[in-house]
């Protein structure tokens, strides 16, 4: 260590250049290794025909584009590209609503009940997304279920209700033990957005008349709009490779009602038949998707912004 | 703005309802968890059972041994669940090499990018903020028949090398601003001083640093213990699964039933939910600087 010595060492500091490639090579190579090699690898893969057989030769030929084709044909792949979109919209923006309203409701300073549903607020973001998915669907249950015990109770419905084997409502009784988990991150975000709004605009605008909903509108919104756009981003692009609660709570059931895109790729890759190619494939057309939807969000959105 | 008694009434009744969703599920597990197994085949209408246990824990604890009067009807524990003291250690282990791994290479990345000015540094942020938006199960493809061939399945390594991979763009994402944020003097007095850059980074950017390594740290490590799709599909052998592998197994398994499960779930939330609440103030600042997974 050089600072028992106060004299500059200059035969042992090295130059900013090669400083800067030493302090990064672990980053370089673990991300080499874990994201940029797999991302390419992954397009190779989704280009061979590799199952389990060719897994064990060692040997990938070459198709083209057949699994993508392969893919696309699949009704089953259609489906849960189509139950994605419809989980997404739903969670995206039940969140960003819920957020907002959530995150007005903790920064009331002069409500005593706001400061223990901020203590709260994060206790979720801590669950496992597993556990999560299994508690819920012990809540669900047909039988044993407290949503309907709680519902029985309360006179609201006669015989119990078994929510996750009806088609219909099985993708939303995923959805709701996912927002339950994501949606303390979206609250904080916006909080924090909240917290950098100077009081005196809000007691100027109430000076000039303007009741609680023109103030939200006219003051609160522009100025929590670019966090609403980060927020749609990020929630968009999690929302969309949504898999824990899935596998806890329906396992892509009743039938294929809540199969998704990356429970679809998971069971192609890595159930049987293992047909990792068409896994990739797959995976890839998702990671297709996330790109265009920040995309389309950025354009629109950051446009009206600025 | 003042605000009438009946909106005070409104606001205290908005909370109401926000904390009960909140603890719904925290309510279902512990109830769940306390539960024999035949008061939940019994009675469906009561909220609150009659008769609680901690036979579900002491069944699990003591891998099967003791069966207490859980199982008058089931007999059957899971292997997975057997192994259980296998998957907390591996657990542990895994979350607290990630931690480690991500805050001293993340550290090491974002003071190149703050202090050294590099310009393929700088670009490499800009991957960063890119890589975070690619689905994992993209990754997890390549990376099983990667790994496969390395043979780091079904082993620790591979799955903190990997879960090490995914969370460092984070971390650098949430230094660099607070390392940005340090006076520049107090790095240059300390050179003045005799320190090389290197260690001026040790002596000085890191310790002031602390608030952020700590709010980036708990993030990771939660994170990592809660993390599925990588060990899922990197190790499938009892002895090397971590507690959401271990749950996942139970998953179709008719034969498990919900309160076992339910002190299973218990277990593996409790670590994760009580260092939230202990470091509260670290994470939200890590999670409202970087905008994080979740």
């Amino acid at each position: 260590m050089s600072g028992s010595a106060p004299v500059h060492r200059f035969g042992r500091e090295l130059s900013p250049r090669v400083l800067g490639v030493v302090m990064n090579l672990p980053t370089l190579l673990i991300l080499a290794l874990v994201l940029a090699y797999p991302i390419y690898y992954a397009g190779y893969l989704s280009m061979h025909r590799v199952t389990l057989v060719q897994l064990r030769s060692g040997v990938f030929p070459f198709v083209g584009f057949d699994n993508y084709l392969k893919v696309l044909e699949d009704p089953l792949f259609l489906l849960s590209l189509g139950n994605t979109l419809l989980f997404t919209a739903f969670t995206v923006i039940s969140e960003v609503v819920l957020a907002v309203m959530i995150a007005i409701l903790i920064n009331q300073q002069d409500i005593w009940t706001s400061r223990i549903t901020r203590f709260l607020i994060l206790l979720p973001y801590a669950v496992p997304p597993i556990a999560n998915g299994l508690i819920w669907s012990f809540i669900y249950n047909g039988k044993l279920g407290f949503l309907n015990r709680l519902l029985y109770s309360v006179g609201a419905i006669d015989s119990p209700i078994d929510w996750t084997a009806n088609p219909d409502t099985a993708l939303y009784a995923v959805a709701v033990p996912y927002i339950w988990r994501t949606l303390p991150f979206a609250i904080l975000l916006v909080h924090a957005a909240l917290q950098g709004i100077s009081k005196e605009l809000f007691e100027a605008a109430s000076v000039d008349g303007a009741g609680a909903w023109h103030r939200f509108r006219h003051i609160t919104l522009p100025l929590i709009m670019p966090v609403i756009v980060v927020l749609l981003v990020l929630r968009t692009s999690f929302a969309v490779a949504v898999f824990d609660e899935i596998l806890a709570i329906t396992q892509g059931g009743p039938g294929d009602a809540t199969w998704v895109a990356s429970w679809y790729s998971y069971k192609k890759g890595f159930a049987p038949p293992f047909d990792i190619g068409a896994g990739a494939a797959s995976a890839f057309l998702l990671a297709l998707l996330v790109a265009t939807l920040a995309f389309i969000y950025i354009k629109l959105l950051y446009r009206r912004v600025d | 703005m003042r605000k009438t008694p009946l909106q005070k009434l409104l606001l205290h009744f908005a909370n109401i309802v926000v904390i009960g969703f909140i603890l719904l599920p925290m309510a279902a597990v512990v109830i769940g968890s306390l539960l024999a197994e035949k008061n939940l085949a019994g009675d469906t209408r009561s909220i609150i059972p009659g008769e609680m246990t901690l036979d579900n824990f002491r069944v699990i604890v003591t891998q099967g041994a003791q069966r207490g009067q859980v199982f008058e009807q089931a007999t059957y524990l899971p292997d997975n669940v057997k192994k259980i003291y296998h998957a907390l250690w591996n657990s542990t282990v895994i979350s607290i090499s990630v931690t480690l791994l991500t805050l001293i290479f993340a550290s090491l990345s974002a003071y190149t990018i703050v202090k050294l000015n590099l310009r393929w540094v700088a670009w490499l942020l800009t991957v960063n903020v890119f890589a975070r938006f690619v689905p994992i199960i993209v990754l997890m493809i390549p990376l099983y028949v990667v790994f496969r061939k390395l043979g780091l399945l079904n082993s620790m390594w591979g799955v903190v090398i990997a879960l090490t991979g995914f969370l460092l763009p984070y971390g650098i994402l949430i230094l660099v601003p607070y390392f940005a944020s340090i006076p520049k003097e107090l790095d240059e007095s300390a050179r003045i001083d005799g320190c090389t850059r290197f260690s001026a980074f040790l002596r000085i950017t890191l310790p002031l640093s602390t608030p952020a390594l700590a709010s980036y740290g708990a993030i990771v490590f939660i994170i990592a213990w809660n993390d599925l799709l990588i060990p899922l599909i990197l190790n499938n052998r009892a002895e090397f699964m971590t507690l959401p592998v271990v749950i996942a197994s139970l998953v179709g398994d008719v034969f498990v039933v919900f309160n076992l499960m339910m002190a299973i779930c218990l277990i593996a939330l409790t670590p994760s939910v009580l260092l939230v609440l202990l470091l509260r103030k670290f994470v939200v600042e890590g999670l409202t600087a970087g905008g994080v997974k979740g």
